[in-house]
């Protein structure tokens, strides 16, 4: 029957509107959290350039300072941070930690994400 | 003394059993301080009588009349109009989510009903106990009884990720009642019903269960108090100091 | 058939409770991970021969495989509770579950095999 739940309706978990910070919240961990699964594989498969030895692994980070690698890597710098801080609020809201003030609390942790994410962001473009 | 006139279009969502659904829009001429159950009354009652709708009480007590509302959930009776429009604006109005619709505005809340019903869902309690621990209670909170904050209006089941795609997840109302009798009498019975993947660990912290909660019952912090106990309960049985609870029978 | 009294629990609070720890120690690792990687060792360990430096402390090579462990821990629990967030049936569950053991068993095995191979490199 329509309407009910279903795991076809998936992409409405994706689906801000009309909903509060909270479900920004849990958007932002679930992207975040699939982006760091998927280049935590790619990672692990890269760094077996190490297992080739100097030239393979020399040669490999000399492609990835390329400025599309490097906002791949800012975005992943991102993801990181977000899930971390996000992860952290979810954490102490499970002890009883902060429920009343979920919102303030994401409000302030995603503030702290986006000046660490700047900093990295001008370590990386920036110095080189 | 002149009453405020808006004209408002309310494009209703209509569906028969079988077929799919599609949307009819109604013009009225309204004053903006009556509530959308109102307009959909008059929907009923002088444009369309085959529109099918739930209502009973009128004063936020029976949780009959919730629906969606320009995508929103609400409680219909206590909604105004001019919270949710302008003059010349258009109000869109869906049946709750994460319910089977039954017909146009009208959703099955059996299973829900059923599941409250396991959860030894008491509607009565000591003041002491319907009240949230975080709020004031009078002097004689534990001889005082009250009827409990929730209405069974099942805003915050349609309301929660979690149960647009799991239809065995209990729901925030289910585990907010679970943690109610719980704190009136601690069961094993409730904590298995309670440390379950279909209940608290389906919860992902989006909250919009209590932000859309009409009655203040704040789903989240019960859902969240229930996992601080049932992880403290886990944490102590490793020491050998779990709390006592009922056996199941 | 309404599940909710079903006996088996597939997610309770153990599990929640390894991921949140899991996630815990992510969070002290990745930061000595970041910190040490790219903002203290000169050149950001980005030539072989940093790495390879870097690597014959045991401490660093003991610290990057547990970092290893408790990532792949965390990020395939939670892998598993979006999947049980679609109601699988218990055949795609089972699967599942065996799919990411093994992978998660084999990038734990590989990923320890590289650090003490790169420990191992004469400088």
């Amino acid at each position: 029957m329509p309407n009910q739940p279903e795991p076809q309706n998936w992409p409405r978990w994706f689906d801000p509107r009309s909903r509060s910070l909270g479900t920004f919240g849990f958007i932002l961990n679930r992207i975040t959290a699939l982006g760091l699964t998927l280049y935590l594989m790619l990672h692990l498969v890269a760094l077996g350039q190490l297992a080739q030895g100097a030239t393979a692994y020399d040669g490999f980070v000399a492609l990835m300072k390329s400025p599309w690698i490097k906002i791949g890597e800012l975005l992943v710098i991102a993801a990181g941070v977000i899930h971390g801080l996000n992860g952290i609020r979810i954490a102490l809201n499970s002890f009883g930690i902060g429920v009343r003030r979920q919102q303030l609390m994401f409000i302030g942790l995603m503030v702290i994400a986006v000046v660490f994410i700047a900093f990295f962001a001008w370590k990386m473009f920036m110095e080189g | 003394m002149t009453t405020t006139s808006w004209q408002v279009r309310f494009k209703v969502y209509r569906q028969r059993t079988g077929q799919k659904g599609t949307y009819q829009s109604y013009v009225l001429e309204v004053d903006p301080d009556e509530y959308i159950l109102d307009a959909v009354e008059r929907i009923w009652a002088q444009h369309d009588r085959t529109l099918t709708y739930r209502h009973a009480c009128h004063h936020s007590t029976c949780g009959a009349c919730g629906m969606r509302v320009n995508g929103r959930e609400k409680l219909t009776c206590i909604t105004t109009i001019r919270s949710v429009a302008k003059n010349g604006g258009t109000v869109t109005i869906d049946p709750l989510r994460n319910f089977p619709v039954l017909s146009d505005l009208v959703v099955d809340m059996g299973n829900f009903f059923l599941r409250m019903e396991k959860s030894e869902f008491d509607s009565v309690a000591s003041e002491e106990h319907a009240n949230l621990p975080y709020e004031k209670s009078p002097g004689n909170a534990e001889k005082a009884e009250r009827l409990v904050d929730c209405i069974e209006c099942g805003l915050c089941i349609s309301a929660c990720p979690a149960a647009n795609t799991d239809h065995e997840y209990v729901g925030p109302a289910v585990l907010a009642a679970i943690h109610l009798m719980y704190s009136q009498s601690p069961s094993q019975k409730l904590i298995d019903l309670a440390d379950h993947h279909t209940g608290l660990w389906r919860c992902h912290s989006a909250y919009e269960c209590t932000q859309v909660c009409p009655s203040s019952v704040d789903p989240a912090w019960r859902i969240m108090d229930m996992r601080k106990k049932i992880i403290g309960n886990r944490l102590k049985s490793v020491f050998g100091r779990q709390e006592k609870v009922k056996k199941n029978a | 058939m309404d599940k909710t009294l079903s006996p088996k629990r597939l997610e309770g609070s153990g599990r929640w409770l390894i991921k949140i720890i899991s996630g815990l120690f992510i969070v002290i690792f990745l930061g000595i991970h970041f910190v040490v990687n790219h903002l203290v060792a000169p050149g950001g360990l980005l030539t072989y021969a940093d790495v390879v430096a870097y690597y014959q402390h045991p401490a660093i090579v003991a610290m990057e495989i547990g970092f290893l462990v408790v990532v792949i821990t965390h990020a395939f629990l939670g892998l598993r509770s979006i999947l049980l967030d679609l109601n699988p049936s218990a055949a795609i569950l089972r699967a599942a579950n065996i799919l990411l053991f093994l992978v998660g068993v084999a990038a734990i095995i590989y990923g320890a095999w590289l650090a003490i191979t790169i420990a191992n490199v004469k400088i």
